[in-house]
């Protein structure tokens, strides 16, 4: 018996506020709607669009974020290195949004309809065996946006496009190690109630 | 609506983990279980946490919906009844704040009882007006003092899952607890006289 159940006001009101309310299968029913209608988003029915407001012209996008990686990654790789120079951790990734490729500035709006821009992650592991970026642009599905190794084996990286506006997002390392971005800012997810990484996604 | 089975009472919570698996992966009838399991008891704690309980039916469907579009990221090796109790506890503190921004709208406790109509029976009248003396009593203890109680002596989590939810350490939440007792029992005390 716990010091308060010993009180007998206390127990009386424990009695009281432990009582469960009868089940309510309407609310139930609600409850379930709501939610399978929430998580089915333009994003569930077409894997390649990783915007969940989002659901064309993603083939084209794709080629762009292919094209985009490309241009990209000697700055990433550059990033990355220097930063694994000066401290060496287990872990170093970054995140480079496009902002330098004029024709795809271009299409970059506040709107929260525009189109998405190539975002490349990077991430350094020599341990690890697959690393994915999850985040709330792809439902947080590790096998929506799994990372390429480099030939060297210690370099991750992959270019995804992402609606413009504020993302939070991770690694998810060896499909269970849910790793931040160290050189990301974090914040609490209000889901999880746990951090996520933050990224900005479209702004100069 | 109707595809989904809802026929079975609420059970007491105790999924097996396997069910929490195939919702994760997007079972929808794993995630039916899942909330045929734990419908009632979050509404029993967010009518307890809201300052406004008839909010109590929307915050916990917010809770589910949250918990459903986060379930990839759920990780099995922390307790999911922890996990969620923790969603609903920040959803009912974020309802707890927008409610007090919106005083136009606040009601008071006093209208919100004249709201139940009162029982003819006097042994259910006695149980009712028991029932809002607790109600009334717990609505004056601070909102973060009451919820550490609620969590633990209510819906039965240890000190140490607390600590983990919420990331105070123990001997504050207990000294919460104690607060959130001593109000409890000094209100209570003077209702009976």
């Amino acid at each position: 018996m716990t010091d308060a159940e010993r009180d007998p006001v206390l127990r009386r009101a424990l009695e009281e506020l432990r009582r469960v309310p009868p089940a309510d299968i309407d609310a139930m029913r609600r409850v379930v709607a709501a939610a399978a209608a929430a998580r089915v988003t333009p994003f569930d029915s077409e894997p390649g669009v990783l915007s969940p407001r989002r659901g064309r012209s993603i083939r084209l996008w794709m080629a762009v974020g292919v094209a985009a990686a490309s241009a990209f990654v000697g700055f990433a790789l550059r990033g990355v290195w220097s930063a694994r120079a000066r401290v060496a951790p287990t872990f170093v990734s970054s995140t480079v949004v496009d902002s330098t490729n004029t024709p795809l500035r271009q299409v970059v709006s506040a709107e929260p309809d525009a189109a998405p821009i190539p975002t490349q992650f990077v991430f350094n592991s020599r341990r690890a065996h697959r690393i994915s970026v999850v985040g709330d642009f792809n439902s947080w599905n590790p096998s929506n946006a799994p990372m390429l190794r480099s030939p060297d084996g210690e370099l991750w990286s992959v270019t995804i496009p992402i609606a413009p506006g504020r993302h939070m997002y991770a690694f998810m390392v060896d499909d269970s190690l849910f790793t931040l971005d160290p050189t990301a800012p974090n914040a609490r997810d209000p889901d999880l109630g746990t951090k996520g990484s933050i990224i900005i996604v479209g702004r100069p | 609506m109707s595809s989904f089975p809802l026929q079975r009472p609420a059970q007491a919570a105790g999924l097996d983990s396997r069910t929490i698996s195939r919702a994760k992966l997007g079972d929808i009838d794993a995630f039916t279980a899942i909330v045929e399991a734990y419908h009632a008891r979050c509404i029993r704690f967010a009518r307890a946490m809201l300052r406004n309980p008839d909010e109590a039916e929307d915050m916990v469907q917010e809770t589910f919906v949250r918990l459903y579009r986060a379930l990839p990221r759920y990780e099995e090796r922390q307790r999911f009844e922890s996990w969620l109790f923790q969603i609903l506890g920040n959803c009912c503190r974020t309802a707890n704040t927008a409610f007090q921004r919106q005083s136009s709208r606040t009601t008071t406790d006093d209208e919100a009882v004249e709201r139940v109509a009162s029982p003819d029976d006097p042994a259910a009248q006695f149980d009712h007006e028991w029932s809002e003396a607790v109600r009334r009593a717990l609505a004056e203890v601070p909102e973060y003092n009451r919820e550490i109680f609620l969590l633990h002596y209510v819906e039965g989590f240890s000190y140490e899952e607390v600590e983990r939810m919420t990331g105070v350490k123990q001997s504050a939440l207990k000294m919460r607890v104690k607060r959130a007792s001593d109000l409890l029992r000094t209100r209570l005390s003077e209702e009976r006289r």
